[in-house]
C-alpha cells in the first residue's frame, strides 16, 4: 500500500488513495474497537446490497490501524453542489432520494440507534434535569430498524462521472433505527456547516418524500444535538445547548 | 419545615428494592385498616399538608425557578383542602355499597403500590394530591419526582407521610426516589401495581408501555373561543386570571384565544387595559423564535413572568406586563404560537364567524391538546352554538365562561367537576381515563353477587267466564259494563255457515249493538287472510272484536286486532325471538285503545282465549311470525261448552292431546311456578279422565266435553305464564314441513320428548335462575301420581306414565309414528336437518328443562318417525 496521495484529512484520521483502493489510517491512540467496529459496519452494510465501498482489508500500517476499502470514483455531492450552484436543488433532491433508498434497507446485526443515543446522552455532562428530559424523550421514540448512516451529509455521497451511480462513504456511525433520527442528524449537520437554507430545504424535501410529519423529525433534534455535543467542539456548544434545552409539555 | 424522620437515600436499583419492600410491607398492613382509621389518617395528613402550604410553595419556586409562590400556595391549599373535602365521606374501605334485595355488594380493596410520577410544573401540589389519594384508598405510593423538583416533591410527600404515621398509618407507606433517573422511574413503574403518571407525553407513553396498568394523563393546548355574545370583560379577565396563574403552568390553561370579528377590537382593548402586551410584527417574530425551538418548548420560558420571557426574546415590555399576546393567523403546528406554551404567552386569532372559530379551535386541539380541555365564552342563551362547540371539541373538559386553569382542575368554578391535579384526556389523548382522576380510580371493586331469582308473574285475561251456557250471560257485559256500540265478529266459514255465530248476533241484536262479521278465516291463517279481515274492521270501526273459533280464528282475530290498533305494525320486530319476555328488545305497542277483545273457543285445545300468543304466516315468504306479548291477551274469555258439543272426532282427538301437551310442558318448564303447577296438574288429570269419553261419546257426554273445555283453558293459563318446551318447538316444524295437524304433531313426539327430558344427566340444562338442577323426571312422576298413575318406585311410575299416554293416544285414534301418517321417508330425511335447526331455533325451546343439542332433536325426530 502506498500512502502517497492524501485525499482527505479528518480529526484523528487521514484518508489516502492507492489506485482502486482508499486507505483510512487512524491515529495511534484511536480506539481499536472503534476501528474494528467501523470495518464490521461496512461489512454488514455491504450485505444490504447498497452501493458502498467494500472493505478489503483491515490492517496496521506503521503501527496505526487502517481500513482498506474500494475507492469510489466520482465527485461528492458537496463538491457538485459547490461547483454548480444553479443545480444545488436538484442535487439536494438526489441526496434525499439516496438517503431514502438507504433507509429502505435493513441490517439486523448493526448496533441500535436508540442504544447509541442513550449512551451519548449519558456522556454529555449535561445536568440531571436535562438528561432526564432527554432520556424520557428518547424512550418515547419508536423503535425502528432502518439502516441509518449517522453522518449522512453531501460530503459522504459520491456520484459517478456519468451521474448514473452513487456511493455512500463513511460508515463509522452506522446504526439501525428510526429514519427520522438519521434525518434530524443530517439537518443538524447542515446547520453546523452554516447552510441553514440548505437545512430547511433538506427537511422539507425529506418530509415530503418520506411522507413524514416535520415535527416527527424535529422531536429528535434535542437528542441529536445532545449527541453531537459529546464531540465537545467549543464553537458548537452554545448553539447545541439552545436546541437541547427544551421540555416536553406537562 | 418540620419533617423529622430519616430515610434511606434511594439512588440505585438496590436501595430501590429495599424501599419497595418497605412500602409493600407497610401497605399490606395498611390494607387491613378500617374506614374509620383511614379517615382519621386522611384528615390528619390533609391538615399537615395544608399547614405547610407556604413553605412548600416557596421551596418549589426556589428549586424549580418556575411559577409564583402565592399561586403555588393556592395549589397546595387546594390539593389539601379540596381533596379532603370531596372525599372525606367517600367510602373507600370494605363494603361501599350493598343492596340486600338484589343481593349485590361492592367491596373496595386497595390496589397495592402506586407509582406516582410528579411533574416540575406542580410538584408539591401534585405530591400532596397523590399521597392523599393513596392514604384514602389504603395504597402505598412511590414518588418519582422530576430531577428539577425532587427536593420539594419529596418534602411534600414527607409532610403527608409523617402526619399520616402520627395519626396511625404504618411507617414506610410512602417511598420516593432521591436521585431520579429514567431507569429508576421505569423501575418504579414496572414494579408498582398501578401508575399515576402526570408528565409530558414521553413520560405518559413510558407509563403505558411499562406493562403496569396506568392512569396517565396528557398534554393540553386549550383554545378559548370568545363569541360575539360573550361578556367581553368577564371573558378577558377570566383568561388573564387563568393564564397568569402560576405563570401559566397549569396544563388546562388557555394557550390561544379565538375572538369573533365583531368583538375583536373590544377584546383587544380590554386585554390592553388590564396590563397585557400586544406584540408588534417584529416582536412577534422574536418571541416566536424564543418560545419554541424546533417545534419544542424552550425550557427557559416555562413558568416565567411575561417580562422575563420578553427580555429573553429581546423585546422590551413593562415589568408588570401580565401576558404577552401575539396576534397570529395560522393554527398549523408550524406556527410557534399555536403550541402549548406553559407560560404567560398567548396566541390571539380573529375568527370571521363562529364556525371559523370552531374550525380553528379544532385544529389547535389537534396540534397538541387532544382530549384535554377547551373553553368557550358565550351568552348562555346561545344553546345552538354551545351544542356545536361541544360536538366539535375532542376534549374531555369543555368549560363555559370559566378560567380554564382553575376551571379544569375542578370544584372551583363548577362544583360537580371533581377536584384533581391529574386530568384524564381519554383515548384521544392516549389515556385510559377521560375524567379528573380521583379515589375511584385507585381502588379495586369486588362485586359480590348472590343468586337471586327472577321476578315471576301470573297474567291471564281480566275476565274468564265458563260453565255451560255462560256465553249470553257474559256477553251481556258488553252493554251493561262496557257500553259497547259496535261489535266485529271474526270466525271461519264452517262455524258461520253452521249457525255458531247466531247466538252471538242474537244477543247483540237484543242489546242493540251493531255488528259486522268476517267469516273467512283460513286454517293456519296467512297475513293476506288477516289483512282481508282488517280492511273490514277498519271500515266498520268496532269498539269490540269477538273471536269465535279454534286456534286459527282466535289467532287471526288477534292479528287483525293488532293491525286495527296499529296499522304500521312491524311483524318482523314483533316476532323477534327473546330470551326473557320482560327483557325483549322490542316494545310491543299498547293494545285495547280502539277495541276490546273477546275470545270464545269452539274447541278444547289451543287455550288461545287465555294466552298472549298468536301465529301468522306471511304467504309471500312462507315465514311464520309467532307473536308473543301480554298485550295480546284477550280482555275476556268465554268458555262455553255449548260451542264445542258437536266437534268432530278428529278435532276432539287432536286438540285434546294438544291440551295434554300444553299441560305437561308447562309443568316441566324451567319457568313453571306454583301458580301454573296447580292448573297444569289439574289439566293433565282431567285430560286423562275425560278425553277418551269426549272423543268416544261427543255430545252424549256433556260432562266430559265441559271438563275438556275447562282443561284446555287451564292448560292455556299455565303455558301462558310458564311457557312450553321442545315438544312444541318440534311439533311446530313437523306440522309445517309435513302438514300434520298441530295436535297430532305434538302427540307423535310427546313420549319421546318426555324420555329425553327425564334424563338425570342431560347434556345441558336450561338457564334460568329458578331452575336449580335437572329435575324433569321428578316432575313427570309428580304429574303422573297426581293423575292417579301408580308404581312401586319413581322409575315404574315414570314408565307407567309413558304407557298411560300411549294408551290415551291409542284410545283417541292417534297413530304411533310419523311414518304411519304417510310422511314420505325420503322427503322426511331430506328436510330433516333443516327442520332440526328450525325446531332448535323455535321460541318454545328456551323454556325446555333440558337445553337441546341439534343432534338430540334429530334423534328424537328419527325415533318418532320410525317408532324406534
Amino acid at each position: 500500500m502506498k500512502l502517497e496521495k492524501v485525499i482527505a484529512v479528518r480529526t484523528s484520521k487521514t484518508i489516502y488513495r492507492d489506485g482502486k483502493y482508499a486507505i483510512k489510517v487512524f491515529d495511534e491512540n484511536y480506539s481499536k474497537a472503534d476501528v474494528l467496529n467501523e470495518a464490521l459496519n461496512i461489512a454488514r452494510v455491504e450485505e444490504t446490497g447498497l452501493s458502498i465501498p467494500c472493505v478489503e482489508e483491515v490492517t496496521k500500517i506503521d503501527g496505526k490501524w487502517a481500513i482498506v476499502t474500494d475507492y469510489a470514483e466520482g465527485k461528492t455531492l458537496a463538491r457538485l453542489m459547490e461547483e454548480d450552484h444553479e443545480k444545488k436543488d436538484k442535487y439536494l433532491e438526489r441526496f434525499v432520494d439516496i438517503q431514502l433508498e438507504m433507509h429502505s434497507k435493513t441490517a439486523p446485526m448493526l448496533n441500535r440507534l436508540k442504544d447509541k443515543m442513550k449512551r451519548k446522552i449519558a456522556q454529555t455532562g449535561l445536568d440531571a434535569t436535562t438528561r432526564y428530559e432527554l432520556d424520557a424523550r428518547l424512550e418515547s421514540m419508536p423503535k425502528h430498524n432502518k439502516l441509518c448512516h449517522g453522518d449522512f451529509n453531501p460530503t459522504n455521497v459520491v456520484i459517478s462521472e456519468d451521474g448514473e451511480h452513487y456511493t455512500i462513504l463513511d460508515w463509522a456511525h452506522a446504526t439501525q433505527g428510526n429514519a427520522s433520527a438519521d434525518a434530524a442528524r443530517t439537518y443538524l449537520l447542515f446547520w453546523l456547516s452554516g447552510d441553514i437554507e440548505g437545512a430547511e430545504k433538506y427537511l422539507e424535501l425529506f418530509c415530503k418524500k418520506s411522507d413524514t410529519a416535520k415535527q416527527y423529525v424535529q422531536k429528535w433534534l434535542p437528542i441529536v444535538a445532545a449527541s453531537q455535543s459529546v464531540k465537545g467542539k467549543p464553537e458548537e456548544q452554545e448553539f447545541l445547548m439552545h436546541w437541547v434545552n427544551v421540555v416536553e409539555y406537562e | 419545615m418540620n419533617t423529622k424522620m430519616t430515610y434511606e437515600v434511594v439512588d440505585s436499583a438496590e436501595t430501590f428494592e429495599r424501599m419497595l419492600s418497605r412500602v409493600r410491607e407497610a401497605q399490606k398492613l395498611y390494607a387491613s385498616y378500617t374506614q374509620e382509621q383511614v379517615d382519621k389518617i386522611f384528615r390528619a395528613a390533609a391538615m399537615a399538608a395544608n399547614q405547610q402550604r407556604i413553605p412548600l410553595a416557596k421551596m418549589a419556586v426556589e428549586e424549580t425557578g418556575m411559577g409564583v409562590v402565592e399561586d403555588k400556595v393556592i395549589k397546595n391549599h387546594y390539593a389539601a383542602e379540596y381533596i379532603y373535602n370531596t372525599y372525606k365521606n367517600t367510602k373507600t374501605c370494605g363494603v361501599v355499597e350493598e343492596d340486600p334485595a338484589f343481593g349485590i355488594k361492592k367491596i373496595a380493596e386497595p390496589i397495592g403500590v402506586i407509582a406516582a410520577v410528579i411533574p416540575t410544573t406542580n410538584p408539591t401540589s401534585t405530591a400532596i394530591f397523590k399521597t392523599l389519594l393513596a392514604l384514602k384508598t389504603r395504597n402505598g405510593i412511590i414518588i418519582s419526582p422530576h430531577p428539577r423538583a425532587k427536593k420539594c416533591t419529596i418534602e411534600a410527600a414527607k409532610v403527608v407521610l409523617e402526619a399520616a404515621v402520627k395519626a396511625g398509618a404504618p411507617e414506610g407507606l410512602f417511598g420516593w426516589i432521591d436521585v431520579p433517573s429514567l431507569e429508576l422511574t421505569n423501575t418504579v413503574m414496572r414494579e408498582a401495581d398501578i401508575i399515576l403518571a402526570t408528565g409530558g407525553p414521553g413520560m405518559v407513553k413510558a407509563a403505558y408501555s411499562s406493562g403496569t396498568p396506568a392512569l396517565g394523563v396528557g398534554a393540553g393546548n386549550t383554545p378559548a373561543i370568545i363569541d360575539d355574545t360573550a361578556d367581553v370583560i368577564l371573558a378577558v379577565n377570566s383568561i388573564i386570571h387563568s393564564k397568569t396563574f402560576d405563570n401559566g403552568m397549569i396544563c388546562a390553561s388557555e394557550q390561544s384565544v379565538i375572538v369573533l370579528d365583531k368583538v375583536y377590537k373590544a377584546v383587544k382593548e380590554e386585554f390592553k387595559k388590564r396590563g397585557c402586551y400586544f406584540l408588534n410584527k417584529a416582536e412577534t417574530e422574536k418571541v416566536r423564535k424564543t418560545i419554541i425551538i424546533n417545534g419544542a418548548l424552550n425550557a427557559k420560558i416555562v413558568g416565567q413572568k411575561a417580562h422575563t420571557i420578553a427580555a429573553l426574546a429581546g423585546v422590551e415590555v413593562p415589568e408588570t406586563t401580565k401576558i404577552i399576546i401575539g396576534e397570529v393567523e395560522s393554527v398549523d403546528i408550524s406556527e410557534e404560537f399555536a403550541h402549548e406554551k406553559l407560560s404567560p404567552v398567548l396566541a390571539m386569532y380573529k375568527a370571521k364567524d363562529f364556525d371559523d372559530a370552531i374550525k380553528k379551535a379544532e385544529q389547535l386541539v389537534a396540534d397538541g391538546g387532544y382530549g384535554h380541555t377547551s373553553s368557550l365564552y358565550i351568552h348562555v342563551s346561545e344553546k345552538e352554538k354551545m351544542a356545536k362547540h361541544q360536538a366539535a371539541m375532542k376534549t374531555c373538559r369543555i368549560l363555559v365562561n370559566t378560567p380554564s386553569s382553575q376551571g379544569g382542575i375542578g370544584d372551583l368554578y363548577n362544583f360537580k367537576l371533581a377536584p384533581s391535579l391529574t386530568l384524564g384526556c381519554g383515548s384521544w389523548g392516549g389515556n385510559s381515563v377521560s375524567e379528573n382522576v380521583g379515589v375511584k380510580h385507585l381502588i379495586n371493586i369486588k362485586t359480590v353477587a348472590e343468586r337471586r331469582e327472577n321476578m315471576l308473574w301470573f297474567r291471564v285475561p281480566e275476565k274468564v267466564y265458563f260453565k255451560k251456557g255462560c256465553m249470553p250471560v257474559a256477553l251481556d257485559e258488553l252493554k251493561t259494563e262496557y257500553h259497547k256500540k259496535k261489535a266485529f265478529i271474526v270466525t271461519d266459514t264452517f262455524l258461520y255457515q253452521n249457525g255458531y255465530t247466531k247466538p252471538i248476533t242474537d244477543k247483540l241484536d237484543e242489546m242493540g249493538i251493531q255488528y259486522s262479521c268476517f267469516w273467512n278465516v283460513q286454517p293456519d291463517p296467512t297475513l293476506a287472510n288477516a289483512l282481508e279481515g282488517t280492511k273490514q274492521i277498519r271500515d266498520f270501526e268496532p269498539d269490540v272484536i269477538i273471536a269465535l273459533g279454534g286456534g286459527s280464528a282466535m289467532d287471526a282475530a288477534k292479528i287483525m286486532w293488532v293491525l286495527y290498533e296499529h296499522p304500521d305494525a312491524d311483524f318482523e320486530s314483533m316476532a323477534m325471538d327473546f330470551m326473557d319476555i320482560r327483557k325483549r328488545i322490542y316494545k310491543f305497542p299498547k293494545m285495547g285503545e280502539k277495541a276490546l277483545f273477546v275470545a270464545i273457543p269452539t274447541s278444547a285445545g289451543t287455550g288461545s282465549e287465555v294466552t298472549p300468543f298468536a301465529i301468522i304466516t306471511d304467504e309471500k315468504t312462507g315465514t311464520k311470525w309467532p307473536l308473543a306479548d301480554y298485550e295480546l291477551l284477550p280482555n275476556m274469555a268465554i268458555v262455553d261448552v255449548d260451542n264445542m258439543m258437536n266437534a268432530p272426532k278428529g278435532l276432539t282427538s287432536a286438540s285434546g292431546i294438544d291440551v295434554m301437551t300444553h299441560a305437561i310442558e308447562a309443568y316441566v318448564s324451567i319457568m313453571a311456578t306454583q301458580f301454573t303447577d296447580g292448573l297444569a296438574l289439574k289439566a293433565i288429570k282431567t285430560v286423562f279422565d275425560y278425553l277418551p269419553s269426549a272423543y268416544e261419546n261427543g255430545a252424549n257426554d256433556p260432562i266430559a266435553r265441559e271438563k275438556m273445555a275447562e282443561a284446555s283453558c287451564m292448560a292455556g293459563m299455565a303455558f301462558a305464564n310458564a311457557f312450553l318446551g321442545v315438544n312444541h318447538s318440534m311439533a311446530h316444524k313437523l306440522g309445517a314441513y309435513h302438514h300434520l295437524p298441530h295436535g297430532i304433531a305434538n302427540a307423535l313426539i310427546l313420549t319421546e320428548v318426555i324420555r329425553y327430558n327425564a334424563a338425570d344427566v342431560p347434556t345441558k340444562m336450561g338457564t334460568f335462575s329458578q331452575y336449580q338442577y335437572p329435575h324433569a323426571k321428578e316432575r313427570y312422576v309428580e304429574a303422573a301420581r297426581f293423575a292417579g298413575i301408580q308404581g312401586k318406585n319413581d322409575d315404574e311410575v315414570f314408565e307407567n306414565f309413558i304407557k298411560a299416554l300411549e294408551d290415551l293416544k291409542k284410545k283417541i285414534g292417534i297413530k304411533k309414528t310419523i311414518k304411519d301418517y304417510g310422511v314420505d321417508e325420503k322427503y322426511f330425511l331430506d328436510t330433516l336437518d333443516e327442520m332440526v335447526e328450525n325446531a332448535f331455533n323455535d321460541q318454545c325451546t328456551g323454556a325446555n328443562p333440558r337445553y337441546p343439542l341439534m343432534s338430540e332433536i334429530k334423534e328424537i325426530y328419527l325415533k318418532a318417525y320410525y317408532g324406534k
